[in-house]
Order: C-alpha cells, then sequence, then structure tokens
C-alpha cells in the first residue's frame, strides 16, 4: 500500500510533467490537454470539435510521443483521415491471401494502435463511423471466425467539423454517447497567438524532440488507480441531481442517461487525478459538467443549449457550497487513497 | 399554438390560497369599513368585494400562463369600452344612466384593482411593498377623514392593514423563491407559514402584555360601546344610555328616529340652591348633560363635537375625585363670555340610577366636590356630589309652560324679556363662534325651514322676540282650534326613507319628540343668524311643594332643548317642545330628601400601609388632607392611624368588607367625628403639625376606597388632558423616529450579519475552514464581488488576482477538508487557521473605506448573497 501511493504520487507528478510537456507545443490549451488526459484515465474516447487548423492533431500526436511504448519508443500512434469514401475494411485491415503459405492471413488495420487520431470523423459514412465506434466500444474486432484484441491502451482521439459546415454526416446521438468527453478546441487569445506566430519555429522543434515523460505503464496503472479516488457522497448526489435536472428541464428534449451518470463519476475521479488530487470536488464538477453532458443532451432551442446546463450547474454548486461538512468519514466501501 | 406557462399550477395554488384569499378577505374588510364613511358605495360591500374577488382570482390563473400585460389589458380596456357604450344605449332615463354609470365605474375600477393586483402577485417582484403602501396611505386617508380619532379607531383601522402588509409580503417571497420541484413543496410553504405566523402571534402576545391596562381599558370602552349600539337598534331611540351596570347617562348622540322610548326609573335626586327674587320660590333649572353642537344631515343625528369653539361643558368624572376634595375648571367660566346676571349657586345630586362617573348640573357647573351620602341613605344614593355653577339670573326651566295663574313667574317672564330685549343684534364673541354655532346643512330642505323662519318671525324686532315668535308658532292652534304641533313619541317616519325628518316635522306630521323640537328651533334660529346649540340633559319638574329646591328625575325626563346666545348674558336655555296632551302622566311619588348632612371634620386622603383587621386600625399614609374645611397638601407623605371599627367602607361599586382592603390601595378617610370638633387648627400649622395634635387612633366614620388601577387611570387621564388635542406633530415625530430606526436597522442588516459571521470565523473549532469560508465569501459578495455561477477555484483565482490574497489555496485547503478522506497535512492546518484574519486584512486594505461603506449599506447584495439560483 505504502509502496503503491508513493508510485502514485510519483505518476501524478508525472501527469503534471505530461501536461507541461504537451503544452511546449500547444500553447494555452492547458484546459484542452486536461479533458484529453481525463478521457484517456477514464478508459474513454475523446470528441474534440472545432474548425480545421486550430491544433487537435499536433495535440494528438505530441501526446503520443510524450508517452513511452512498453518495447521502448514511444507510444504507437495512427492517423485516419475520414472521408466519405472510406470503407471499414480501411480501418479494421482486411485478409490478404498469402502466396507462400497459401492461405489468408489477416492484415492488421490502422486500428491496432494506442492512439488513434480519427480526423474529421464526420466527414466519413455512417457505415464506417459505427465501425469505429463498435471497436472503441469492444475493445477488440472480430474478423469472420477470429477476434482480435486491440492494444491494451486503446485511446482515440476524434475530431469533427462544426455539424453545419458542408459534406458531413452528423453523428447520432447514441453514438455522441461513446466518447466520454467533447470538447471544443477553440482559438488561442491574442497574446498566445502572437507568441506562437512569434516562435512557429521553436515549437515544429519542440515536437520532433519531444521528450517521453511517462510510460504506457504508469499510464495503465493510473486508469486503475482512477477507481480508487475518493468521491464524496454529496458529490455523488450533486452529479445525480444534475443528471436528473436534465429530464425534468423544459427546455432540454432529451436529458442525460444514467449511463452518462456513470461516465460522469469516472470523469470526475479521473479529472481529480488529473488535477493531482485523490479526491473529488466542487471544482471538478464545475469544470465537467458541460464536457461530459453537453453533447449528450438534445436541446429546444439554441438558446437553451447556451442556458439550461449552466443554470443547474450553478443552483448545484450553490448547494454544494452552502454545504456544510464536517466530518468526512463517508465512504463506498472504497478504500482510500 | 401552445402557450407555455411561468408558473406551475402547485405555485398557482400557493399563490391563490396564500395570497389571493386573504387578500379577498382583507378587502371585504376594508369595503365593509369604507362603506361605513362613503355614502356612494351603498352599503354593497359583498358585492363589491365579489368584484375585486372575481378580478384577482382571474388574474392570478390568467397571468400564470406567458400571457403579455399590455396587450391584455388594452383587451381589458376595450371590453370596458364596449360594456359601457351598450350599458349607455339600454339605459333610459337620466337617473337609470346615472345609477347605472356610477355603478359600472366603481365595477370598473374594483375589477381592474382586482387585476392589477393578480398581475403583481403572479409576475412582479416588487408589487408586494407597492400594494401594502397603498393600503397604508388608503387607510391613512380614511382615518384623516375621521372626526374623533381614538384608539379603537386607530387600532381597527391599521393594525389589520399593518399584520396584512407584514403576511403578505412575507408569503408573496416566500412563494417566489420556492423551487416548485421540491418534492414537499406544500409541507414547506406550511411550515414557514406556521413559523412566521407564530413569530406574529408572539409579538402581538408581548405587545399585548405590555399594554395590557391600556387594552383593558379600551375594551372596556368597546364593551360600553356595544351596549350602547344594542340599546339604539333594539329599540328605536332611548334618550338614556345605560352601561354594563345599569347605570344610565345621557347618549352621546341622538338620531331623529321613528320612536322613542322612555322608561320610568328614578336617576338622581337634586338640590338646587335656586330661588327666585322673593328667595322662596324654587327657580328650577335644566340639568345639561352636554351639547349636540353637530347634525349629521345624512342620518339625521345630532352629535358632540369635541372641537366645540369656547367649550363651556365641564366635565369630571366625580368617581375619580376623593372624597370632599374639590376640582374645578375656571375656564369654563371664561367660556360663557357672560358678565351680567350671572351667579354662583349650588346643586348636590345624589345618584341612584345615574352612572358613578356622570356628572350632571345646570349650564355652566365649573365645580365638583364629591361627597359621602349619610348613613341612613346609603341604601338608596349610590353616591353624591356637590356642584356649583355660574348661573343666569335670567335662566329658568319655565319658558313654555304657561305660568298662569302664578303672578310672580308672569312677572319674571315679562322682566327676562324685557332685559334680553335690549340685545338688538347678536353679536359673537368673534366670527369662529359665530360661523360655528349660525351653521347650516345648504339644501333645498334647510332655505324651507328658513323661509318658514322668516316669516314667523316677521313682526320680531329682536332676537328674543323671534325666539318667543318660534315658541307661539309651535303652541299656535289651526283653524279647527287644534293645537298646531302635538307631542308624541312615535311620530312616524315620512314616506321617502331618506327624507328629511325635520321638514317633515315642521310641514307634514307636526308630531315629534323633544329632539325635533329642539331641532327645529335650532335650524330656525340658526336660519335668522342667531347662535344657538342642543342641549341634552334632564328636565327639571318642579313637583314638591313639600321640599322646595328638592327635585326628582325619572328617566323619562331625559330631555333636549335649545340654548341661544345672548352678549353679556351668555347661553340660556330655550325650551320649546310642547307638553305631551295624551298621556298625563301621573306624578311621579317623590321621595323624602336626604338630610342631615353631618359636618365633616376631617378628609384623609393616601394609601394603606397597614390593615389590622382584629383591632380595625388601618395605618395609612396621608397625602392630602381636609381639616374643618382647609386644604393641606404636602409632597411628603405622613402616616397615619385611624380607627375604622365604625366606619362604612364604600367603593364605586357599592359597600365592602374591611378586608378587601390591602396594602397600597388608595383610600380616602372621612370623619364625622365630635372628638375633632374642638381640636381647631391654626394659621400656621401644616399637615404634619395638624396629624400630630390629632388622636391615635383618628376615629373614622367612612371610608371611599379607590382601587389602584383606578387611581393609576386618573393619573393617566390628567396627563392626557394636559395634552389634550392629540399633538401630532409629536405623534409625527414619534411614527418618524420609529420608521427611521426601522430603516436604519434595515440597512444595518448586512453589517450585523457579518459581525455574525466574523465573529463565528475568528473562532477556532472543527467547523472553523467552513466558517472562515462562509464569511469571505459574505465579505466578498457585499464588496460587490459574488461568486455566482462561478466554480470554487476560478472564483477564488479571480479574487485573489483582484486583492493579492491567497484565497485559492485556502479553498483548496477547503475543498479537501470538505470532500476528502486524507486528514490535512500540518501545512495544510496552519494555512487554514490563520488564512482568515490576514486576508479580510487585505481585502480591506485592497478598498476604500467609503466603497465598503456604501457596499455595505447595499442590501441587495445581502438578499443576492441568500437567493439560491433557479434554473432557468
Amino acid at each position: 500500500m505504502e509502496e503503491q501511493n508513493g508510485q502514485l504520487e510519483q505518476t501524478l507528478a508525472n501527469i503534471q510533467k505530461l501536461v507541461d510537456n504537451v503544452e511546449t507545443v500547444i500553447r494555452g490549451k492547458r484546459m484542452q490537454i486536461q479533458y484529453v488526459l481525463t478521457a484517456l484515465l477514464a478508459k474513454g474516447h475523446i470528441l474534440m470539435e472545432d474548425n480545421p487548423g486550430t491544433g487537435k492533431t499536433v495535440m494528438a500526436k505530441t501526446l503520443a510521443k510524450s508517452i513511452a511504448s512498453e518495447k521502448g519508443g514511444e507510444a504507437s500512434f495512427k492517423r485516419i483521415q475520414f472521408t466519405p469514401d472510406l470503407l471499414p475494411m480501411d480501418l479494421i485491415g482486411s485478409h490478404i491471401f498469402d502466396d507462400v503459405k497459401k492461405e489468408f492471413v489477416f492484415k492488421k488495420g490502422p486500428l491496432f494502435c494506442n492512439l488513434l487520431l480519427a480526423d474529421e470523423i464526420n466527414r466519413a459514412s455512417p457505415k464506417v463511423q459505427s465501425a469505429l465506434l463498435e471497436c472503441m466500444a469492444e475493445h477488440q474486432i472480430t474478423m469472420g471466425e477470429t477476434t482480435y484484441p486491440l492494444e491494451k491502451l486503446f485511446f482515440t482521439i476524434a475530431t469533427q467539423n462544426p455539424v453545419e459546415m458542408e459534406g458531413t454526416y452528423p453523428l447520432p446521438a447514441a453514438q455522441l454517447d461513446r466518447f466520454f468527453i467533447k470538447i471544443y478546441f477553440g482559438y488561442v487569445d491574442e497574446e498566445t497567438e502572437l507568441n506562437i506566430y512569434k516562435d512557429y519555429l521553436g515549437i515544429q522543434n519542440n515536437l520532433d524532440n519531444i521528450k517521453q515523460v511517462l510510460s504506457m505503464k504508469e499510464i495503465l496503472f493510473l486508469q486503475d488507480q482512477t477507481e480508487r479516488v475518493f468521491i464524496h457522497d454529496e458529490i455523488i448526489a450533486g452529479v445525480r441531481n444534475i443528471v436528473r435536472d436534465t429530464r425534468k428541464h423544459a427546455d432540454i428534449v432529451l436529458g442525460a442517461s444514467t449511463r452518462s451518470g456513470i461516465t460522469f463519476l469516472k470523469c470526475l475521479k479521473a479529472f481529480a487525478l488529473v488535477n493531482g488530487r485523490t479526491f473529488v470536488t466542487e471544482d471538478d464538477l464545475n469544470q465537467l459538467t458541460s464536457a461530459v453532458l453537453d453533447h449528450r443532451l438534445i436541446y429546444r432551442n439554441k438558446e437553451a443549449k447556451q442556458k439550461a446546463l449552466a443554470s443547474i450547474l450553478a443552483k448545484e454548486l450553490d448547494r454544494l457550497s452552502r454545504l456544510k461538512i464536517t466530518t468526512n468519514a463517508n465512504t463506498y466501501g472504497q478504500s482510500p487513497l | 399554438m401552445r402557450i407555455g406557462k411561468v408558473h406551475s399550477w402547485k405555485k398557482v395554488l400557493a399563490q391563490l390560497i396564500l395570497l389571493v384569499l386573504p387578500t379577498v378577505l382583507f378587502f371585504f374588510y376594508l369595503l365593509w369599513d369604507l362603506n361605513r364613511f362613503y355614502t356612494i358605495l351603498e352599503n354593497e360591500w359583498i358585492r363589491q368585494g365579489c368584484y375585486f374577488m372575481a378580478g384577482i382570482v382571474i388574474t392570478t390563473v390568467f397571468y400564470a400562463y406567458r400571457f403579455r400585460f399590455i396587450t391584455t389589458a388594452a383587451l381589458l380596456f376595450l371590453i370596458y369600452y364596449g360594456i359601457y357604450k351598450y350599458v349607455g344605449s339600454i339605459s333610459i332615463g337620466e337617473f337609470d344612466a346615472f345609477y347605472l354609470s356610477v355603478q359600472f365605474i366603481i365595477f370598473t375600477f374594483l375589477f381592474s384593482l382586482g387585476w392589477l393586483t393578480g398581475f403583481g402577485f403572479s409576475r412582479s417582484k416588487y408589487f408586494t411593498i407597492f400594494w401594502s403602501v397603498l393600503l397604508l396611505v388608503t387607510q391613512i386617508i380614511v382615518v384623516s377623514k375621521t372626526t374623533d380619532i381614538k384608539v379603537n379607531v386607530l387600532i381597527s383601522a391599521f393594525a389589520p392593514v399593518l399584520a396584512y402588509s407584514f403576511y403578505i409580503i412575507y408569503t408573496a417571497e416566500l412563494i417566489r423563491n420556492m423551487n416548485d420541484d421540491e418534492t414537499r413543496f406544500g409541507w414547506f410553504i406550511i411550515k414557514r407559514i406556521t413559523g412566521f405566523l407564530l413569530v406574529l402571534l408572539v409579538m402581538f402576545l408581548v405587545i399585548f402584555n405590555i399594554f395590557k391596562n391600556d387594552f383593558k381599558a379600551i375594551e372596556k370602552e368597546w364593551g360600553n360601546a356595544q351596549a350602547k349600539y344594542d340599546k339604539g337598534d333594539s329599540k328605536g331611540e332611548n334618550m338614556n344610555q345605560k352601561d354594563k351596570d345599569g347605570n344610565m347617562s345621557n347618549k352621546d348622540q341622538t338620531k331623529l328616529s321613528g320612536s322613542l322610548s322612555k322608561d320610568k326609573q328614578l336617576v338622581f335626586v337634586a338640590k338646587l340652591d335656586n330661588y327666585f327674587d322673593d328667595g322662596k320660590t324654587p327657580n328650577p333649572l335644566y340639568f345639561t348633560s352636554c351639547f349636540y353642537t353637530k347634525f349629521d344631515t345624512l342620518t339625521q343625528t345630532f352629535e358632540r363635537d369635541s372641537l366645540m369653539p369656547y367649550n363651556d361643558l365641564y366635565e369630571p368624572d366625580p368617581s375619580r375625585i376623593p372624597l370632599y376634595f374639590a376640582k374645578w375648571d375656571s375656564t369654563v367660566i371664561k367660556n360663557t363670555f357672560a358678565t351680567k346676571n350671572r351667579k354662583i349657586i349650588t346643586a348636590d345630586i345624589y345618584k341612584v340610577m345615574l352612572a358613578p362617573s356622570k356628572y350632571l348640573a345646570p349650564s355652566t357647573a365649573f365645580f365638583c366636590q364629591p361627597m359621602s351620602v349619610p348613613k341612613e341613605y346609603k341604601e338608596q344614593y349610590k353616591s353624591t356630589y356637590r356642584a356649583k355653577m355660574w348661573v343666569s339670573d335670567l335662566n329658568s326651566a319655565y319658558f313654555i309652560y304657561n305660568p298662569a295663574g302664578n303672578k310672580m313667574l308672569e312677572q319674571f317672564q315679562q322682566l327676562r324679556f324685557n332685559k334680553l330685549r335690549e340685545v338688538k343684534k347678536i353679536k359673537g364673541p368673534d366670527k369662529k363662534f359665530m360661523d360655528y354655532y349660525t351653521f347650516m346643512p345648504n339644501n333645498e330642505d334647510y332655505k324651507k325651514i328658513t323661509q318658514l323662519a322668516k316669516q314667523i318671525t316677521a313682526n320680531a324686532p329682536t332676537p328674543i322676540d323671534k325666539m318667543i315668535a318660534i315658541r307661539d308658532y309651535f303652541l299656535s292652534k289651526d283653524d279647527f282650534k287644534q293645537p298646531l304641533f302635538k307631542y308624541s313619541d312615535n311620530p312616524g317616519i315620512p314616506g321617502m326613507p331618506s327624507a328629511n325628518k325635520l321638514t317633515y316635522f315642521l310641514f307634514e306630521n307636526r308630531k315629534g319628540y323633544c329632539a325635533y323640537f329642539a331641532g327645529a328651533t335650532l335650524f330656525m334660529l340658526r336660519s335668522l343668524g342667531i347662535p344657538s346649540r342642543v342641549a341634552a340633559g334632564y328636565l327639571t319638574v318642579d313637583r314638591s311643594s313639600k321640599n322646595p329646591g328638592w327635585y326628582w328625575f325619572y328617566a323619562n325626563q331625559a330631555h333636549a332643548w335649545t340654548q341661544v346666545y345672548f352678549q353679556g348674558y351668555g347661553w340660556i336655555d330655550f325650551d320649546t317642545t310642547v307638553p305631551d296632551m295624551n298621556t298625563h302622566q301621573a306624578t311621579q311619588p317623590d321621595g323624602t330628601p336626604p338630610t342631615n348632612m353631618p359636618q365633616t371634620y376631617l378628609v384623609a386622603d393616601g394609601e394603606v400601609q397597614e390593615v389590622d383587621e382584629t383591632k380595625k386600625q388601618i395605618k395609612m399614609t396621608v397625602e392630602k388632607l381636609l381639616y374643618h374645611d382647609k386644604d393641606y397638601v404636602t409632597s411628603k407623605a405622613k402616616e397615619m392611624t385611624i380607627d375604622v371599627s365604625i366606619a362604612t367602607i364604600t367603593a364605586d361599586t357599592g359597600a365592602v368588607k374591611l378586608s378587601s382592603i390591602k396594602k397600597g390601595i388608595h383610600i380616602t378617610a372621612v370623619s364625622f367625628s365630635e372628638a375633632l370638633k374642638n381640636i381647631l387648627a391654626d394659621k400656621k400649622d401644616s399637615l404634619a403639625s395638624i396629624l400630630t395634635k390629632l388622636p391615635v387612633p383618628v376615629p373614622i366614620d367612612e371610608i371611599k376606597v379607590m382601587s389602584k388601577e383606578q387611581l393609576k387611570k386618573l393619573k393617566k387621564k390628567n396627563n392626557e388632558q394636559q395634552s389634550a388635542p392629540i399633538d401630532w406633530i409629536k405623534v409625527g415625530w414619534i411614527v418618524m423616529l420609529i420608521v427611521t430606526a426601522l430603516v436604519i436597522l434595515l440597512f444595518m442588516c448586512p453589517w450585523i450579519i457579518w459581525q455574525y459571521l466574523n465573529i463565528k470565523a475568528k473562532r477556532i473549532n472543527a467547523s472553523k475552514a467552513y466558517n472562515s469560508y462562509r464569511a469571505s465569501l459574505y465579505y466578498l459578495n457585499q464588496l460587490g464581488y459574488s461568486r455566482d455561477s462561478k466554480g470554487p477555484q476560478e472564483y477564488a483565482y479571480l479574487m485573489d488576482l483582484k486583492f493579492n490574497t491567497n484565497f485559492n489555496a485556502f479553498s483548496n485547503v477547503y475543498q479537501k477538508v470538505k470532500y476528502s478522506s486524507v486528514p490535512l497535512s500540518e501545512a495544510e492546518e496552519k494555512l487554514m487557521n490563520d488564512f482568515y484574519k490576514p486576508f479580510i486584512k487585505q481585502v480591506r486594505s485592497k478598498t476604500k473605506l467609503k466603497t465598503r461603506f456604501s457596499k455595505f449599506l447595499n442590501i441587495y447584495n445581502t438578499i443576492h448573497y441568500f437567493t439560491q439560483p433557479k434554473i432557468n
């Protein structure tokens, strides 16, 4: 236990290093980096939505380069550019006739990697989309009679263009649900942008020479530790309240499901770890609610999209902030970290 | 189209039950109250209340949906206009149209008011405050229109409004802030409101306890008033009123009504030392109780007016004056403006049914001295007092009665008229006086009276001749040699309910009782510019030749007559009521007068110190002493022991036992003892030195008990009398002070809450982190940096940027304390404990004192802090 705790502290420090590392390349996006890591630690996947050229791909690339694989070298990173004519086989791989052995052998597709960047996922046909999402959920690929497991660490960063743009197949709500977190990348602020322009060579250099700060093993260890992050009953109640309020709200047509609630809890714990904490706080709730829930809800109109969830969250935050908790003797049978 | 809802049905229901229902009930009360004052409402408060109710209920439900106010109000206005046009087209005749349009205006007004109120309750945040202020102002206006402001009027006017206002503001706020998705909405509301009502109840109980005595006095007053109404309603009109002990006195008002009821109980007996010039023929004088100087034309009622100019009515309460101690008021003499033919005479009044507190005497009494009833008459007479009057030689009960046969009386009448004929034209002391006493209502009926008066008095040159002419008119006979005017206790009422009863009496019916004759005479005189008023009291009848100067007064002698002012001579009684021809009243058998009034030697007034029931002795302090008719007063009370073995002890209620006398009770001891006869007082003697001369114990024959409560009341009454007309400036100041104090308290609220949180935060205990965090949050919020929907970290980060503090670090520790299961490290513990004071200091140093001060006056910040955000 002691040893494990020591290891935990070390890895928590490494996570901070990882964040800092990525930030040398992706400037002014600390929050987004944290979200990505949260999805990673929660054993989920992340969806990024924004206009081209905001640094989504670079982000994924940097992350992959920062993680050392077990065999030495960096984690395997694959990138697929989704286009309307892409076929599921292009992702999964296909059987190819081996002339020597006189038999069909399975040629693995790009899905067999640690870190997958699915670029512009909404430009591919629904068939391809669902194939990818199946793999993400099942963590394995079944081809004919054989089942091929994916890598132990399999993390997808999907990007999509804003739905309003032409030539896109919007992801259905059920599929969006597979992504733990959806974030908007957004443009950086004035000052940071100026810095980027001044130093774009340096940034390119940083990307090429990025250090590997976290091993695959450590990531797997952290993924295990996530489940043991302490979460107070009142925070759990807060999650429940928020989820239930989304179902009751007049301007929300489709509220959050129970599965979303569980995902939310997982993300909260992971987010706490990313922030170097072993317990979940109001802040985590504040910062994650929109990222985790927003893409799962269907709103009546645009105005509601901006206001509804925020007001639900504000009410819950207010409730929590007024709570007077002096004893912390409650656990769900979890061993405290 | 689907119309969205503003409130859930739960909220609407809560509004209907908790806001609308009390408002409607209150409005019924208000309308009922207003109906008493405003004839235009025509006593239809139930219907009018329903208009209001309809308006408010409809809108409360209506505006629970998302309707716009302006469009709907415009629509309503259009509907009104349509109805108005329609009503205009169907009504026939001017009267009809007028009536309908008045009714329609009332309907429109009340319905719109209900409409607005409903809208306000449903939608507006600040409406309840505006509404309460509006109601208060309405009540202030109504009260300001009331002429006699008494405590009970003020209480009945303001207590309901205030209670309602508190309630409505509180409840409206409560309902508005409710989250109706709360599962136990109803229970929550019930809990809050019960709590509120309890607080209100406790407040009222505390107030009631503090002012218990005052309330009791008011209660008593109300009790009497109730009795008065009961009497008035049950049996037509009655000139007397009975209080709850069965005591009688004249009423404060006399209504002209269809019938007068009388009974024949003995009310009091009086000895009046007023004789004609021959010195032996008694000259009876009417006993005045009060003056009716006002006439309410609407209800046809004569009323007293406390604001009568040059008040010459002396109204002491004989039961509140210690035995044998005199009380007088010389201003009433001054206010008569009489210099000619006046003298002072004495009257002794022995009360039988007359209320102990009532003071009756012939006109312009100024003196009252309660005396003890001689022992043998104690059962017959309840109490007695001596009155002194500033009486005119020319005054007499004989005016209407034909003094046929009695030469002396005839001569007196002539002499009297001749004297008064010297007054050619009546001039009052000033214009105000004349205006007041010659005031006539301006209306067709009174013009008719004026015409009649002018016609009757056409040949009369002087005021007294006019007076005689009016008398003669009432006594004149018609063409059939029958008396033109007849006395009747049941004159009947004119066919039209609201017709003028006086003109009916003068021109058609010509039957009536004293109030009709007095009233008719009054207006005839006033129309001629002769200042006059109606006096109420008792008619004095000289029936006894046996006991000259003694008069017996029965209940049916209650009377009203006219008084006329002659400059120099003052007010003189003139009774124009014709004798009752039909019922020859059996002359009441007059009894034997109480005589042998013993000589009093000593009267001592003071408090009981000690009672020895076995020896029948009382030790008392003496504050005031009357010895051989000389008055002694001391500021330092002296002790005296008295022997009460033969004394009769009485209170207002009758005889009491010695055992009921307790320490601290105020008594008056009277001695008729011969033993004191020869102990004379020197000129130099003071109260103390007289007491040393007296035998111990002093033999006492009579003790009058005055209870402590009574004494307190007496003192209070004296105080009140000193500030007789309510000092409105003072009242204004007090109200202003209270309001200012409340406002200051309101503005200090944020600061007081802050102090509370601050003190809690400075303590080191288990909830130190919570208290520090809460206090910091409150302080920042009050300074205008509210947390709103920011997360703790974000907020703390912003505050740190602003004030250069370590709030963020503390906030993190606090979050750890709150949500983590890991104990704090030493450094964190230290940070937690040492955070608060330097933080507040730092924030303070970064904010100007002026800013802090003004921010702390802002109660909205405080409210904002405590309001929970709502989902929208």
